[in-house]
């Protein structure tokens, strides 16, 4: 199998706390990986570590092989990224802010792709002309998914993704994580929703203080096994 | 190369959507064509009443040549003729104008003592001059750094106030990059706007295009360099963006108001000018205390200064224009000095301003433009000097009359010199504030340098 | 309730530390500018008393001469500095400190503290109304721009509506927290500004001065008020903290730096300034035709020459009783001096108009009442310095008036040789100048005054009705 996230004794000390310690990970193409958590558990660290947004204290985070820390803008070309709350230019489109991004990441697409992109991430047609400042929340993170697929990365770093959406695009924005495996993508997904964790994880991880506690094939375990396992550990 | 134009585009398409920007520049390019406008019909207006004057000299002659159809004593022209000397404003004046509303630029000279009519001043209305021009220069000044702070102050903050900087970093490009785009952008929107607005008030006030088109032109991009230096320098702090609105403003404030009003008071109690009053009064006294000498004496006083006048006949009676106007001339040589030491306390007001300029950007720049536009105290200083000289040549051409008792005939009117002086800029203060500004700029810059290396990004 | 908002906001502003740095700077400007201001006064103050009394001794010792002589001679008027003009020097700085005043003519008030400055000058001058006008309004939108914007970012706003306190009441409850945070920031130099005034600065604690500080304060206080509910609204009005911020800080360029230079270029253009020259010629003119331009000045003098023979029924000038130059020369003088006056009227109407703009403007702008207003109670506006202009002129009238008498009595017709005694110098009365009273100067600033009672009135009543419309959620 082909690693394209790893996480080498990844570390993340902040002056008063240690907000990761010595993260092991690898995660292949296709793969799924949900890692589970509290508020404040290091899940977005590790994410930013990845992002390079934030220095390692000791250990590395690579991207296809790269180290992330050494190639802080060369890694970018490879992941696409979704925040918890997509935050998007007001005063544009929801169009011309797809244009941005994707010409930043090299793609000049057509308005007709540009538009099939924002429609597969389940917006409108009608709203892709509409001002940002007029979107719902959801609506601003069908955008953040848009920009996410038309980067064609291969790897897709998801910080609570689904905030925000109702349960019909949470259940769109599943499949299409699926389709996107399917596809040889290396998915990496911080969040609190169990059950969608079961539902489309390859790999569910289970986060602590920092510390990545177990590891779990999602697919031997059911939800109810699962969340009993995963409340445990947060209560020790 | 093409990511940058990407997201220069994409700043121009955020500009061109956001209604505040748009109307801040759109009020900055309206207050600088009001400025170009304004600076210029000032001096088109100062022009005219310079040409108004040679109708007032040639009704005086007229009027005199009229009372005394077959010529008279040239004392009695010395006396009711009045003529002017001017100070012609320079074409770039237009679009610096200085001190030119305050010091008057037109002196009435009669024969008389020089010194009681030197510093009459012009009609000017207090209120006006107290809130200053609205010219180009005010606009580059002091509103060019507003429009700086108005596009900048958030230029980082609003990508995390927004929350779209995490989206955009993921993106692959560095911050570097981003930065140097929304620079290059503000940039471009500003000198763009500056210079536009430099070369349509030289077109509109049809300078002469020599050295000074460049160095005007390289002081308004190093000054707007300036502002976008300390702007990033702010931004560099990554603050929020009402912590670099206020500061940014503070240092405006401090660079455009308080330093300068600092200065003023320094000035002031270091180069006190008391002479003013003291000269006023000695003048009169000196003037109007010789009626009361004996005649010999003035006359040999006077005769020490011109022996070439010795030999005329001595004087008769209780009167004679020749005496008058020797204790006349007598008076300003008793103030010579202090008229000498006025000059040169306005002098020295004038090197000490330049010696401390260092200290604001803001006023080493109006002086620059001063000094190019010719509009600043040396040139008063200069045209005072040009005055006297003239008053020396008057003296020069109505003496002879005088002492030589000859008739002055209508015909003599024509040979009366006449003045001509036009404020000429002052290169070494230019030079020499272009020195200090492009330092100013370098500090900013070093500084602007080692934060960007030194400071870490934070995302959130 | 709104006591218990109003002490929240006074001690939460005392802890922010940024806050009360700002507060130290200017302060500490403050300060400064009381002294560097009294410092200034005394200067000037002095150097003028010193010119001055030169000068009345001069002319009372002067020697014996003949009394047309003496009126060339002349005197001066030497600008005093108004007693509390060391808190505004106003347009001080920008006129005439002297007045040369002799026979026959008007001169010009020359040798302003602006022409003997370089352009420097024109960046402003370090004076308490400087600082009271254009730093403490900043200071108050500093204290006052997250009044509600912070309140609803935090959702505290919410919070204390449902504690049953209505909006209107949370803003007029910040108003006064904020009032006493900005009080507490000028208190300080209003009191040793008092004191420097009453106590060490040697003037006399007389009613008209005390009157004029009172509105002096009374006015910045107004202004302050208006700045700080102004600032309150507007915070109200806005969701976010910066905008706010950035939407005041507009409010006060255009307000503090714009406006006022516009206005004052504006008035200058619309009505045009004569030059002297132009109106000394127009004068000379006038004087010398008659005013309707038949009436030339010889005519007129043998007119009189015929009247007076008439009157005494003789055949001589000689035989007179009178001198008849003397009479002559008073007649020239009213003459003359009428067509001055209606001139130098004109000229008057003509600044007044320009003036008026930005006296109009402070309709829409508090910073130009204020100002106007200041510089009135300071003794440093455009109608102290006309009527010092004014007063200096009916001086001169006077005087030259006074010896044309005694020329025309005491000396015989076309004598030119008498001199009078020293002592008849001595016994003129010198020059001397009053301030006019505090009701003086303020019914100059009538529409400033008006201005500023509007914009009191309307940011309490149309500023506070907006606060309802406030967008809580």
């Amino acid at each position: 199998m082909n690693t394209v996230l790893e996480a080498k004794q990844l570390r993340k000390e902040y002056l008063s706390k240690v907000a990761l310690q010595g993260l092991d990970l690898q995660i292949n193409a296709g793969e799924i990986f949900c890692l589970l958590g509290q508020n404040g558990a290091g899940k977005s660290t590790t994410i930013n570590l990845f992002l390079g947004f934030i220095q390692p204290t000791s250990g590395a985070a690579f991207i296809n092989g790269l180290e992330v820390a050494a190639n802080v803008t060369k890694v970018k070309e490879f992941l696409a990224y979704i925040p918890e709350n997509v935050m998007l230019y007001p005063n544009l489109t929801g169009l011309e802010n797809l244009a941005l991004f994707s010409s930043l990441a090299g793609f000049d697409y057509k308005k007709d792709e540009l538009i099939y992109y924002l429609v597969q991430a389940g917006l409108p047609a009608e709203a892709a002309g509409r001002r940002i400042g007029g979107y719902s929340k959801g609506m601003r993170q069908k955008v953040g998914i848009a920009i996410a697929v038309a980067k064609h990365a291969s790897v897709l770093l998801l910080d609570e993704p689904t905030s925000g959406l109702d349960p019909k695009a949470s259940n769109e924005f599943s499949e299409l994580l699926l389709k996107l495996s399917d596809q040889g993508t290396a998915i990496f997904m911080a969040t609190h929703d169990i059950f969608r964790s079961k539902e489309v994880g390859s790999r569910i991880g289970i986060m602590r203080e920092g510390e990545l506690v177990d590891v779990l094939p999602a697919a031997t375990l059911n939800a109810n096994e699962l969340e009993s396992l995963y409340l445990n550990y947060m209560h020790v | 190369m093409k990511k940058f134009w990407i997201l220069l585009k994409f700043e121009w398409l955020n500009f061109r959507a956001d209604k505040g920007l748009l109307i801040l520049t759109m009020l900055t390019l309206m207050a600088g064509l009001y400025g170009i406008y304004y600076g210029t019909t000032e001096i088109q207006r100062q022009r005219e009443n310079i040409a108004a004057l040679k109708v007032l000299t040639e009704h005086n002659m007229e009027e005199l040549k009229a009372k005394y159809p077959d010529g008279t004593d040239a004392g009695d022209i010395g006396y009711y003729h009045s003529t002017f000397a001017v100070n012609n404003p320079d074409a770039w004046a237009g679009l610096s104008l200085g001190q030119r509303d305050v010091n008057p630029y037109y002196i009435k000279l009669r024969l008389l003592n020089l010194q009681s009519q030197l510093y009459d001043t012009e009609n000017i209305n207090p209120l006006k001059v107290l809130s200053g021009n609205f010219d180009l220069a005010f606009v580059l000044v002091y509103l060019f750094p507003l429009l700086i702070i108005g596009l900048c102050f958030n230029i980082l903050s609003v990508e995390k106030e927004q929350g779209t900087l995490p989206l955009l970093l993921s993106q692959p490009i560095g911050l570097p990059l981003i930065v140097s785009a929304k620079l290059t952008f503000r940039m471009m929107i500003v000198l763009g706007l500056a210079l536009l607005l430099s070369v349509v008030a030289m077109v509109w006030g049809q300078v002469l295009p020599d050295l000074r088109v460049a160095l005007w032109l390289s002081v308004v991009v190093l000054y707007c360099l300036f502002w976008f230096g300390v702007a990033f320098v702010v931004a560099a702090l990554q603050k929020n963006s009402a912590f670099n609105a206020v500061t940014l403003l503070g240092v405006w404030l401090l660079l455009t108001i308080i330093i300068p009003a600092l200065l003023n008071v320094y000035i002031a109690v270091k180069q006190p000018m008391p002479q003013a009053l003291e000269l006023t009064i000695k003048q009169r006294e000196v003037v109007h205390g010789g009626w009361d000498k004996p005649k010999r004496e003035t006359m040999d006083k006077f005769f020490a200064i011109y022996p070439e006048w010795t030999d005329t006949t001595e004087i008769q009676g209780r009167f004679a224009w020749r005496w008058y106007y020797a204790f006349h001339h007598l008076g300003d040589v008793a103030v010579a000095d202090l008229a000498r030491e006025y000059q040169e306390g306005l002098q020295a007001r004038h090197q000490l301003v330049e010696q401390l300029n260092a200290w604001s950007v803001p006023v080493n720049v109006q002086t620059i433009f001063n000094a190019m536009a010719g509009s600043d105290l040396p040139s008063y200083v200069g045209f005072l000097q040009s005055a006297t000289s003239y008053h020396d040549a008057l003296r020069d051409f109505y003496y002879p009359f005088l002492f030589n008792q000859v008739k002055f005939t209508n015909a003599d009117y024509a040979k009366e010199p006449r003045h001509r002086f036009t404020s000429s800029p002052d290169f070494a203060t230019v030079s020499a504030g272009l020195y200090k500004l492009g330092l100013s700029v370098l500090l900013v810059f070093v500084v602007v340098f080692f934060l960007f290396r030194n400071v870490k990004l934070k995302v959130r | 309730m709104i006591k218990s908002i109003a002490k929240k906001e006074f001690f939460s502003t005392l802890r922010d530390s940024r806050f009360v740095a700002l507060s130290v700077i200017v302060l500490l400007l403050l300060l400064a500018a009381t002294v560097v201001g009294l410092h200034s006064y005394n200067t000037l103050q002095q150097e003028r008393g010193v010119a001055q009394q030169t000068v009345n001794d001069q002319f009372a010792n002067a020697q014996d001469r003949h009394p047309h002589r003496m009126a060339h001679y002349g005197s001066y008027a030497f600008r005093p500095k108004s007693s509390i003009s060391f808190l505004d020097f106003g347009l001080d700085s920008y006129t005439g400190a002297s007045v040369y005043m002799e026979a026959h003519r008007q001169n010009s008030a020359n040798f302003s503290q602006a022409q003997q400055s370089g352009s420097l000058i024109r960046f402003g001058e370090m004076t308490v109304a400087f600082v009271l006008q254009m730093l403490i309004p900043l200071l108050i939108i500093f204290l006052c721009f997250g009044a509600f914007t912070q309140e609803k970012e935090t959702g505290t706003l919410k919070l204390l509506l449902s504690q049953g306190v209505s909006l209107r009441q949370v803003a007029w409850a910040k108003v006064a927290g904020y009032s006493k945070v900005v009080a507490l920031v000028t208190a300080p130099a209003l009191v040793l500004a008092s004191m420097l005034l009453f106590g060490k600065g040697g003037f006399e604690l007389g009613g008209d001065v005390l009157l004029r500080l009172l509105g002096f304060m009374v006015f910045y206080l107004a202004y302050f008020f208006i700045f700080i509910v102004l600032s309150v609204v507007v915070s109200a009005l806005h969701q976010r903290s910066s905008t706010a911020l950035v939407t005041l800080l507009g409010i006060w360029i255009l307000c503090c730096v714009i406006i006022p230079k516009a206005s004052a270029n504006l008035g200058a253009s619309l009505y045009t300034t004569p030059t002297k020259a132009q109106m000394d010629a127009d004068v000379h003119k006038e004087v010398a035709k008659g005013i309707d331009g038949h009436n030339s000045q010889d005519a007129r003098a043998e007119a009189l020459k015929q009247e007076l023979l008439q009157k005494y029924k003789v055949k001589t000038m000689e035989e007179l009783p009178v001198n008849f130059d003397g009479i002559w020369m008073a007649v020239g003088e009213e003459q003359s001096s009428k067509v001055y006056q209606e001139h130098f009227g004109e000229l008057t109407d003509i600044f007044e108009k320009q003036n008026r703009i930005s006296e109009y403007a402070g309709l829409l702008n508090p910073y130009l009442a204020v100002r106007h207003l200041s510089m009135g109670m300071a003794g440093a506006d455009f109608s102290h310095y006309i009527h010092f202009q004014q007063t200096a002129e009916n001086y001169r009238y006077n005087i030259a008036q006074e010896l044309n008498h005694l020329q025309a009595t005491k000396l015989k017709y076309g004598d030119k040789e008498t001199r009078l005694s020293s002592e008849t110098w001595a016994a003129m009365k010198p020059f001397t100048y009053e301030t006019p009273t505090a009701g003086w100067a303020l019914g100059k600033h009538l529409v400033s005054v008006v201005a500023l009672l509007l914009w009191v009135a309307l940011v309490c009543t149309l500023g506070i009705k907006l606060i309802d419309n406030t967008k809580v959620a």
